[in-house]
């Protein structure tokens, strides 16, 4: 019983934002400077032909009108048409999430097969009230460099020097997965880099924080080894931490493709959001920025959900985290 | 409390000498840097130690400028969102209830957007340059630290010295300003080291998308932005800037580490 | 294999790097181009098989609301793309020869009189023959249209059918640049029948009588074209599929052109022949286009000082167009009057009465006009070259007191501010017109009643309105380019729209991919205009 309260709760909130996250979409893109007019229309454009695309468009209605429009459309599963392509904006998202979710994947697979290893190991090895100022400042450059820099530094030195790779020549996964992979690997790389060092730095901390714990001074007293100690005692414990950030991550990484989708220029829903915005295309910008904090939003009730199973004490049942 | 520990201190020295490196150029070291000296893009030499860019400019008051935009709008950004996020998340902590909903409701909004969206539509918003970019950073590291600063305003409203601080009828103002803010003063400074790096970073993202402040004026985004296009021809134009913001956010990065350890200190052990 | 190869590509660098020794530093448009007639930068190599595949990324995707009509399409980009499918009566051929296209020949029996004789042979891509009847709809459909190419085609009185595969048009009034301005995109040639019996909307699909056919379109992402197998011109086109990708980033397109993914590019960046030096088996042409960078002065702002002929005088002697040519564009562009250089019968920049004239003259007129410490906002849109020319323009104009604030925004938000209200808010603005391929064409928008665009900022200068008028009655020859000159003066002293200087192309392409065609002179931006003939090396 109170965990279908605890569940209501979660999706009435979770909508509240999801509204709140529309409302401000709406009112940003209409306070954009630029008359949409002007920019699809091009500046040759007559006032009657002005005109004429307000009204094709619903855009010479009040306001508030035309959210409601909007967001009684968007559930319905209607994203709208987009003003450049006069194509339906929801079939032009559902072709270029999978270069978005296959780059998130790859970067978020990176971090936890790399990320969480590294963690662990450096918080294992590291000697009490030593700094590990090694491992600090590798994970320290690893956050510190912003995917732009690194992007344009990839697609300088893979243009150059191709080793199999490539750089600006994106093939469909459906189509030959194979060279999809050789266009995504670098893409995916640079994107991870972040990845892997926030997860390494929040996994050291988290396993540092489980060995000072009473068991695992039991344990080493019993006698087990370090590997069956790691294995059964810390990664339990410290795995809570460490969800909630891949979790986070994996919004963060949304916003990440955007850059990098544009620097390796990948057709996927970052790309497709910044093109929207220089045109004013409103259909196309609303519907691309709700789906990433809608994304983002279910993302963080999953996390809920998952850290309730991993421990039962922190999850569900404990009450509301915010 | 420990002392801050060596790689934290370098850290701080870093940033010292880049603030100075900074300073230099409004005291006019190194030259104007909008005016066009020489030949274009030419390597580094007598005159132009740091070579010039694609219009014939000394590319080192250009990187003495870039860094003082850039540290001093995320500065400034980080200032007011920790002002804000002192603000709010202690009042929303302290008093929770309906403000405490509302507060929280709004900080959800505004996480819910992945930051460089956020840039890009305030930016978009409001014409690009410093004050877009101050308001975008401001609302891309709001979200975090007001969560934070609320988590450990709860916390700190139920330690025995706020209850009979409130018991001997200290008024709330005092309260929160004497008892509850010194209490969450660490999170906040190590957050604001945090938001100080991601500042920097959305600063050098919008411009890399050309969202970023008004030509002439140098950042370390623009500057990266256009020497990453002449990397192959001309590499010391993305040289320059790329390595010192690559080292302001480790640094800061660093110090935020080592502020962290020393106002949250906590045990470690080794199992080999 | 691989010593071997290495081994050439040394020979080759060693053989070019004695070439580069033996004389002053060239440019591709005069370097000896192995074999490259005049007017040419490129030829494609005939003794190549035809087919394949021919990859081609540029920078933007055609995109307006209007959809894919040709006759509403305004920017040069979008001709770019739709002239692969759509053809017109005549085209331009090297140098900006009128050449015929849809039209085998043309009689002109008096100034005011053209009879089009139509190539016979010629299908639409539907299997459907062309006559004479789509071709006067084609144009009437135009005439009737609220496209901006009106304004070019002159004064049009009647299009007729003049018998069989004949076409008859009248002008009211002898008008010169009339067949540069059939020449263009927007006067392609419909297919009227399916128009009218509403079985093909233009907007939507496109059905011309061009050498490729769509077979797929992902806006901003990519385009498909597929070779029309019944074109008229046996052999053409030569490559079966033609693959274009949109690349926004610069980076990627010339990541994409040295790893082999594109064979052929437009670059942006007026450096990227340089970038590019050390990249095997890529070569980077500039094509001189007509088009060129101009400065726009809002007389209409109210209390502006930018009103007062004198301080535009004064803005227009302090800028250096020889260092914006210089610096802004790295030497690839050169200074332009309003009759864009380069063009037959276009005036001489260097005579104009502003160009004798130094920083002092223009302090002086700015004193008399009680306007010293003169100061305004410079809006530019972000696409480079463009930030480069506003800031070479500051330093210019700082030499005469002038302070510009430089004002940068994103497209969408510069369109607003220029043309979004009547009279304009902005001070003054940078943008570029695409040239056309005639003298006396652009010029026209230099007459806001003609052009529309700019009448929010512009008032009518009838002297100049005259002069324009004037030049494009008079027939090519010494009495025209006098007309012509006279159109420069006036442009010159009206100073509301100061044109600066011409805006290159650079193309870059894979020679072990491909041998294309290139002319060394563009009107209407078409770096595609000989796709066509590219052939597609297969062997590698």
């Amino acid at each position: 019983m109170r965990l279908l309260m605890w569940w209501s709760g979660r999706a009435l909130s979770s909508a509240a934002t999801l509204l709140g996250v529309s409302v401000l979409i709406f009112a940003a893109v209409r306070l954009m400077p630029g008359g949409f007019a002007e920019t699809v229309l091009g500046p040759f454009a007559t006032a009657e032909q002005k005109a004429e695309l307000a009204t094709r468009y619903g855009l010479d209605q009040p306001v508030f009108m035309q959210y409601g429009h909007w967001l009684a459309a968007v559930s319905g599963g209607d994203f709208g048409i987009s003003m450049i392509s006069r194509q339906p904006v929801g079939a032009e998202l559902l072709a270029r999430l999978p270069v978005t979710a296959e780059l998130t994947v790859l970067a978020v697979a990176a971090s936890v097969l790399l990320g969480v290893p590294l963690g662990v190991l450096t918080a294992v090895r590291a000697r009490p009230g030593g700094g590990g100022a090694a491992g600090r400042l590798l994970s320290g450059l690893g956050v510190s460099v912003p995917e732009f820099v690194l992007g344009s530094l990839v697609v300088f030195v893979f243009s150059r020097y191709a080793l199999g790779l490539k750089v600006g020549s994106w093939v469909p996964l459906t189509q030959d997965p194979a060279a999809n992979l050789a266009t995504m690997i670098l893409p995916a790389a640079v994107l991870s880099v972040f990845a892997i060092s926030v997860t390494a730095r929040t996994t050291r901390d988290a396993v540092m924080g489980v060995l000072v714990e009473p068991y695992v001074t039991a344990a080493v007293g019993r006698g087990e080894s370090p590997w069956s100690i790691v294995r059964h005692h810390i990664l339990r414990n410290a795995a809570t931490p460490v969800v909630t950030l891949i979790g986070t991550t994996v919004a963060y990484l949304l916003g990440g493709a955007l850059i990098v989708e544009h620097v390796f220029n990948l057709p996927g829903v970052g790309s497709y959001i910044v093109q929207a915005v220089g045109r004013r295309d409103y259909a196309v910008v609303q519907a691309g920025v709700l789906l990433a904090a809608g994304v983002f939003i279910v993302m963080n009730v999953l996390i809920d959900l998952l850290v309730g199973a991993i421990d039962p004490r922190l999850g569900v049942l404990a009450g509301r985290r915010s | 409390m420990r002392k801050l520990d060596r790689l934290s201190i370098g850290g701080l020295a870093c940033l010292l000498v880049l603030v100075l490196f900074a300073l230099g150029s409004p005291a006019g070291a190194g030259g104007d840097p909008d005016a066009i000296v020489g030949p274009r893009l030419q390597p580094p030499g007598p005159g132009w130690w740091l070579g010039t860019d694609n219009l014939g400019r000394s590319v080192l008051p250009r990187v003495m400028e870039g860094v003082g935009t850039t540290l001093l709008l995320s500065s400034v950004a980080v200032l007011v969102t920790a002002v804000l996020s002192a603000a709010f998340g202690i009042l929303a902590g302290y008093r929770g209830g309906y403000l405490n909903e509302l507060v929280m409701r709004l900080v959800e909004v505004l996480y819910s957007f992945p930051a460089i969206v956020l840039a890009i539509l305030v930016a978009a918003v409001l014409g690009p340059g410093q004050t877009a970019a101050l308001a975008s950073i401001v609302l891309v590291t709001i979200p975090l630290m007001t969560r934070l600063v609320r988590a450990a305003a709860v916390a700190v409203a139920q330690r025995d010295y706020v209850t009979s601080a409130v018991i001997s009828g200290a008024g709330l103002p005092r309260v929160l300003v004497r008892h509850v803010l010194p209490n969450v003063a660490g999170t906040i400074a190590v957050q604001g080291t945090y938001a100080l790096s991601v500042g920097i970073a959305v600063e050098g993202g919008l411009s890399f998308l050309g969202f970023g402040v008004q030509p002439p004026q140098a950042s370390l985004g623009v500057l990266i932005q256009q020497g990453g296009t002449y990397m192959i021809a001309a590499p010391w134009l993305i040289l320059g800037p790329g390595v010192v913001l690559v080292a302001a956010i480790l640094a800061i990065n660093v110090v935020g580490d080592g502020l962290r350890d020393r106002l949250e200190p906590r045990e470690t052990r080794s199992l080999t | 294999m691989r010593p071997l190869r290495l081994a050439c590509g040394v020979a080759a660098a060693l053989l070019a790097s004695a070439c580069a020794a033996t004389g002053p530093i060239t440019t591709p448009t005069d370097a000896a181009q192995e074999s490259a007639a005049p007017g040419y930068l490129a030829v494609a190599d005939q003794a190549l098989a035809p087919g394949g595949t021919l990859n081609v990324q540029v920078h933007i995707d055609s995109g307006a609301a209007t959809g894919y009509d040709p006759q509403l399409a305004d920017v040069a980009t979008t001709w770019q793309l739709l002239s692969l499918s759509y053809e017109t009566l005549v085209t331009v051929g090297p140098d900006f020869a009128i050449q015929p296209l849809l039209a085998e020949k043309w009689d002109t029996p008096d100034d005011r009189t053209y009879v089009f004789h139509l190539r016979e042979g010629v299908t639409f891509s539907n299997g459907r023959k062309l006559t004479a009847d789509d071709v006067v709809g084609s144009l009437k459909r135009l005439l009737a249209s609220k496209s901006v190419w009106v304004g070019q085609l002159g004064p049009v009185d009647e299009i007729a059918k003049d018998g069989d595969g004949k076409v008859k048009v009248t002008l009211k009034e002898p008008y010169t640049p009339f067949l540069a301005a059939l020449a263009n995109v927007p006067a392609a040639i419909l297919p009227m029948k399916e128009i009218d019996d509403k079985s093909v909307d233009p907007a939507t699909t496109l059905l011309g009588t061009g050498p490729y056919v769509v077979e797929d379109h992902r806006q901003d992402v990519s385009w498909t074209f597929r070779r029309n197998d019944a074109y008229w011109n046996q052999g053409k086109p030569a490559a079966d599929v033609l693959n274009i990708t949109i690349a926004p980033e610069e980076a990627a397109r010339i990541a994409a052109l040295q790893n082999g993914g594109a064979a052929l590019a437009t670059l942006g960046n007026v450096d990227s022949e340089s970038m590019l030096a050390g990249a095997a088996d890529v070569k980077v042409v500039t094509q001189a286009t007509t088009d060129f960078y101009y400065l726009m002065l809002n007389s209409l702002k109210p209390g502006s000082k930018l009103a007062d002929p004198k301080v535009r005088q004064a803005i227009n002697i302090a800028l250096d167009t020889k260092q914006i040519a210089e610096v802004a564009l790295g030497g690839k562009g050169e200074p332009t009057a309003v009759t864009p250089a380069g063009l037959p019968g276009s005036c001489d920049p260097a005579a104009l009465p502003s160009a004798a004239k130094g920083p002092d003259e223009a302090k002086r007129l700015l004193a008399e006009a009680g306007a010293e410490n003169l100061s305004f906002t410079l809006t530019i849109f972000n696409t480079e070259p463009a930030p480069a020319v506003a800031q070479v323009i500051q330093q210019n104009l700082q030499q005469a007191g002038i302070t510009v604030k430089i004002e940068q925004m994103d497209e969408a938000s510069w369109s607003g501010k220029v043309y979004g209200k009547a009279p304009a808010e902005f001070d003054a603005a940078l943008s570029w017109f695409a040239g056309y391929a005639d003298p006396g064409m652009v010029t026209k928008w230099w007459n806001p009643e003609t052009a529309g665009f700019n009448a929010g900022f512009m008032r009518p200068d009838p002297a100049l309105s005259a002069a324009i008028d004037a030049a494009g009655k008079e027939p090519a020859g010494a009495a025209r380019d006098r007309a012509l000159a006279e159109v420069c003066a006036q442009a010159d002293a009206d100073a509301q729209m100061i044109p600066l200087v011409t805006r290159p192309a650079t193309v870059a392409f894979r020679t072990d991919a491909l041998s294309p065609s290139l002319y060394a002179t563009e009107g209407y931006g078409n770096v595609l205009r000989l796709v066509a003939d590219a052939r597609v090396k297969k062997s590698r």
